[in-house]
C-alpha cells in the first residue's frame, strides 16, 4: 500500500495545486471584498450575495436550468430507446454503434459546436450541398439542439450499462408470471434501470447547465447562461477591478460547485458501485 | 398408455414390491396411479438445435397430472431446453407441445398456465418479498385484500411468515429459494417447472428442501417438472424419472425401476454407483462374466449374446473364502457413516462393495451375490 502511494504522489500534488488551492481561493474571494489583481483591503463579507438578486443573474440561472432541463429530457426520450436497443444487440453490431457514439466525443467540442453553428446558419455549406437553408442560430432551438447533440452519449451510456448487466432471467421471470412485453418493461426493466437514468440525467444536465461556449456560438451571444455570466464576471475584473466583479463570479461558481456535488451524492446513492459513471 | 405402463409391468414390479415390503408400508404401486391420471403435458416429436448442435432429437414425453417428474442427465443433455420449451421461452424447430389437451406452441410464456422456479431464483431486486410474490397476482388485477391474503397464505406454506417486507438482497440463499417457489405457486399454476432450484444451496439445506418440495407438491396437487443433474435428488423426490443424454430419452421409470433395472450402461453408471462387467448370456437364467457362470433371473436374450452386467455395491455379501465363487483381497476401506465402502481386488479387477460388515485391508474374502441382484442389460451399441 505504502509503495503504491508513492506512485500516486505526482497526481495528488497536481490535484492539490490545481484543484484544492483554487477552491480555497474561490471560497475566500466569494466571501470577501478582496481584489485579485490589486490586493488591498480584505474584509469578510456577504455582500457578494447581492448578485443573486439582480434580474440578469436570475435570468441567466433560469435560462440555464430551462435549456439544460429541456435538453436532458430530450436526451432521455431519444436516448433510452437507443440504450435499450444497444443492450439487445449482438456484440459485433453493438461495438460498431457504440464507436459511432464515442468517436465524435474524442474530437474537440469547440470544433463540433462550430460545425453546428455553420449548419444552423442560413446559406451555409448545407445549402450548397443539400439545397437546405436552415436559419436557427440565435434561437432557443439552436441552443437546445446543440446541447442534445453534445451530451446525448452521456445519457445513452449509463442507461446502456445498466440494461446490459441486467439478468435476462428477470425478464423471463416477469413473462413467466403473466406480464406482457409492455408490463414487463414498466414493472421490471424500467424500474431496474433507474440508476442509469439518474446518472444519465446528471451527466447531461450538469454540463449543459454550466456550458458557456455553446450559447456564445449557437446563441450568437444573445443568451446569458450561468457559464456566460461567470465568464463575463472574470473578464470584466481583468479589465477593471471595480464593482467586485470577480468576487461575484466566484460566488456563482461556488453555487455551481454545490450543485455538482449534490448531483454526485445523488448518483453514488443510486449507484453504489459507480458502474454507470464513465 | 404405451411404453411406460408396459415397462412398469414388465420390469418394475418385482423389485418395487420387494422394496415396499422391506419398508413395511404399502406406499408405492408402480402402474396403478399412472393408469388413472390424465396427461397434462405431451411433447410430440420435438426437434431443437442451436446451429449445428442438436439439443433435442425426436423427443417424445408425456407428463401426467399431479406427477412429480424429474428430467435427469448430465449437463448439455437437453433437459433445461426441454423445460424452456414447456415454459415458452424457446420454440421447437418442429414438433408439438400440448398442454391440457391443447397445442400451445404459439402461446407466449405469459399466456401459459405454467410457472417456473428459475435456477438462480431471478427474484426482482427492486421489490420486497411481498412485492415479488404478489407480482403475478397484481398483473391479474386481483383485489388487494385477496392478494394480501394469498401472499400470506403462501408465505406460511414456505415457512416465511412475517418476512414479507424484507428486501430480497437481505435474504439467505435458502430464503430466496423459498420466495422463488412462493412467487410461482401463489399463481396456482397447473404445472410448476423447476430448473435445478436447489443447486446453489448447501447439502443440509438441500436435503431439507427436497423433503419440503415433495411435501408441498403432494399438498398442492400441482404437476412438478423438475430438472437436475443430481441423481440422489431425483431418486428422493420423483414419482417418475426421465434419464436423458444427448437430446434423447434413455429410460423412463419410477426411481426404483431406474435404480434396480437400468436399461443400459449409461443409466447404470449415472444412477448410483455400480460394478459393470461385460458378459455373455449363455442361455435363459445363465450368464457368464469374469470367467465364471452365474445363475440370474433374466431371460429372452439370444444364445451367447454379449451383454453388460451390473451389480450394485450393496448387493454383494461376504462369505468365507472357501464358499465364495468370487475370491479376492480387500484393497481399501472407507468409512462412510452408514456403511463401509470396501474395494476388493479379484483377478486384478476392482469390485466396489457397500456393507455394514468390517473387513480389514489385506484380508482374503469370498463374495456372493443373489441371482436377482445380478442385472443383465443389452450391450450398449449392440
Amino acid at each position: 500500500m505504502n509503495r503504491l502511494r508513492r506512485y500516486s504522489l505526482p497526481y495528488l500534488v497536481w490535484m492539490g495545486i490545481f484543484i484544492l488551492i483554487p477552491t480555497v481561493v474561490l471560497l475566500i474571494l466569494a466571501f470577501s471584498d478582496l481584489s485579485l489583481y490589486r490586493p488591498g483591503t480584505f474584509r469578510l463579507s456577504l455582500a457578494n450575495f447581492a448578485i443573486f438578486s439582480l434580474p440578469t443573474t436570475q435570468r441567466a440561472i433560469w435560462n440555464s436550468f430551462r435549456f439544460a432541463g429541456i435538453a436532458a429530457a430530450i436526451c432521455f426520450i431519444i436516448g433510452y430507446p437507443v440504450a435499450f436497443y444497444l443492450s439487445k444487440l449482438g456484440i459485433r453490431v453493438r461495438k460498431i454503434l457504440i464507436s459511432l457514439l464515442i468517436v465524435p466525443l474524442w474530437s474537440n467540442m469547440l470544433l463540433r459546436i462550430n460545425a453546428w453553428e455553420k449548419i444552423f446558419t442560413a446559406n451555409s455549406i448545407v445549402t450548397d450541398v443539400f439545397g437546405l437553408s436552415i436559419s436557427l442560430v440565435g434561437t432557443d432551438a439552436a441552443i437546445v439542439l446543440g446541447m442534445v447533440a453534445m451530451y446525448l452519449p452521456f445519457m445513452v451510456f449509463p442507461i446502456f450499462s445498466v440494461l446490459e448487466k441486467m439478468d435476462p432471467k428477470l425478464v423471463e421471470a416477469a413473462r413467466d408470471l403473466g406480464a406482457n412485453d409492455v408490463q414487463t418493461f414498466f414493472r421490471v426493466v424500467f424500474p431496474l434501470s433507474g440508476g442509469g437514468v439518474i446518472s444519465g440525467f446528471v451527466m447531461t444536465f450538469l454540463p449543459a447547465l454550466t456550458t458557456f461556449v455553446l450559447p456564445a456560438y449557437l446563441g450568437l451571444g444573445k443568451y446569458t447562461l450561468i457559464g456566460t455570466l461567470i465568464e463575463s464576471k472574470f473578464i470584466k475584473e481583468a479589465a477593471d477591478s471595480r464593482a467586485l466583479s470577480i468576487n461575484q463570479g466566484s460566488l456563482i461558481s461556488l453555487f455551481l460547485m454545490i450543485l455538482s456535488i449534490t448531483a454526485f451524492l445523488l448518483v453514488i446513492r443510486v449507484d453504489k458501485e459507480g458502474e454507470t459513471l464513465i | 398408455m404405451g411404453k411406460r405402463t408396459k415397462q412398469a409391468l414388465s420390469v418394475g414390479f418385482f423389485r418395487a414390491s420387494a422394496f415396499v415390503l422391506h419398508a413395511g408400508t404399502v406406499m408405492f404401486v408402480p402402474f396403478g396411479g399412472a393408469a388413472m391420471s390424465k396427461k397434462m403435458i405431451v411433447l410430440n416429436h420435438i426437434y431443437k438445435s442451436y446451429g449445428d448442435l442438436k439439443v433435442l432429437d425426436d423427443f417424445n414425453l408425456y407428463i401426467n397430472e399431479n406427477e412429480f417428474i424429474t428430467l435427469l442427465g448430465p449437463s448439455g443433455c437437453g433437459k433445461t431446453t426441454c423445460l424452456r420449451l414447456i415454459g415458452g421461452f424457446e420454440a421447437p424447430d418442429s414438433g408439438t407441445i400440448e398442454f391440457d389437451g391443447k397445442i400451445i406452441n404459439g402461446l407466449e410464456p405469459n399466456q401459459r398456465e405454467i410457472n417456473t422456479c428459475f435456477q438462480k431464483y431471478a427474484l426482482f431486486p427492486h421489490l420486497d418479498v411481498f412485492g415479488n410474490i404478489a407480482f403475478g397476482l397484481r398483473l391479474k388485477k386481483i383485489p388487494k385484500e385477496e392478494i394480501t391474503q394469498r401472499v400470506e397464505e403462501v408465505l406460511r406454506l414456505v415457512k416465511m411468515e412475517g418476512l414479507g417486507s424484507r428486501t430480497v438482497s437481505t435474504l439467505s440463499g435458502g430464503q430466496q429459494q423459498r420466495v422463488a417457489i412462493a412467487r410461482a405457486i401463489v399463481n396456482r399454476p397447473k404445472v410448476l417447472l423447476l430448473d435445478e432450484p436447489l443447486g446453489a444451496l448447501d447439502l443440509k439445506l438441500r436435503q431439507e428442501m427436497q423433503y419440503e418440495l415433495k411435501e408441498m407438491q403432494k399438498e398442492l396437487g400441482i404437476t412438478f417438472v423438475y430438472v437436475t443433474h443430481d441423481q440422489e435428488e431425483a431418486l428422493t423426490m420423483s414419482d417418475t424419472i426421465v434419464i436423458m443424454n444427448e437430446g434423447k430419452i434413455l429410460q423412463i421409470g419410477t426411481p426404483e425401476d431406474i435404480y434396480n433395472e437400468p436399461k443400459n450402461r449409461f443409466v447404470a453408471n449415472f444412477i448410483g454407483e455400480s460394478n459393470l462387467f461385460e458378459g455373455i448370456m449363455h442361455e435363459d437364467y445363465l450368464v457368464e462374466f469374469c470367467g465364471r457362470s452365474f445363475e440370474c433371473v433374466d431371460k429372452g436374450f439370444r444364445k451367447d449374446e454379449p451383454v453388460d452386467v451390473v451389480i450394485r455395491p450393496e448387493d454383494f455379501d461376504f462369505v468365507p473364502p472357501s464358499k465364495g465363487k468370487i475370491v479376492g483381497i480387500v484393497d481399501s476401506l472407507l468409512f462412510k457413516g452408514v456403511h463401509y465402502e470396501i474395494n476388493v481386488i479379484v483377478d486384478g479387477r476392482e469390485y466396489t462393495i457397500h456393507t455394514t460388515k468390517f473387513r480389514d485391508i489385506g484380508v482374503k474374502v469370498g463374495l456372493s451375490v443373489d441371482p436377482d441382484n445380478i442385472h443383465v442389460m443389452k450391450r450398449s451399441g449392440a
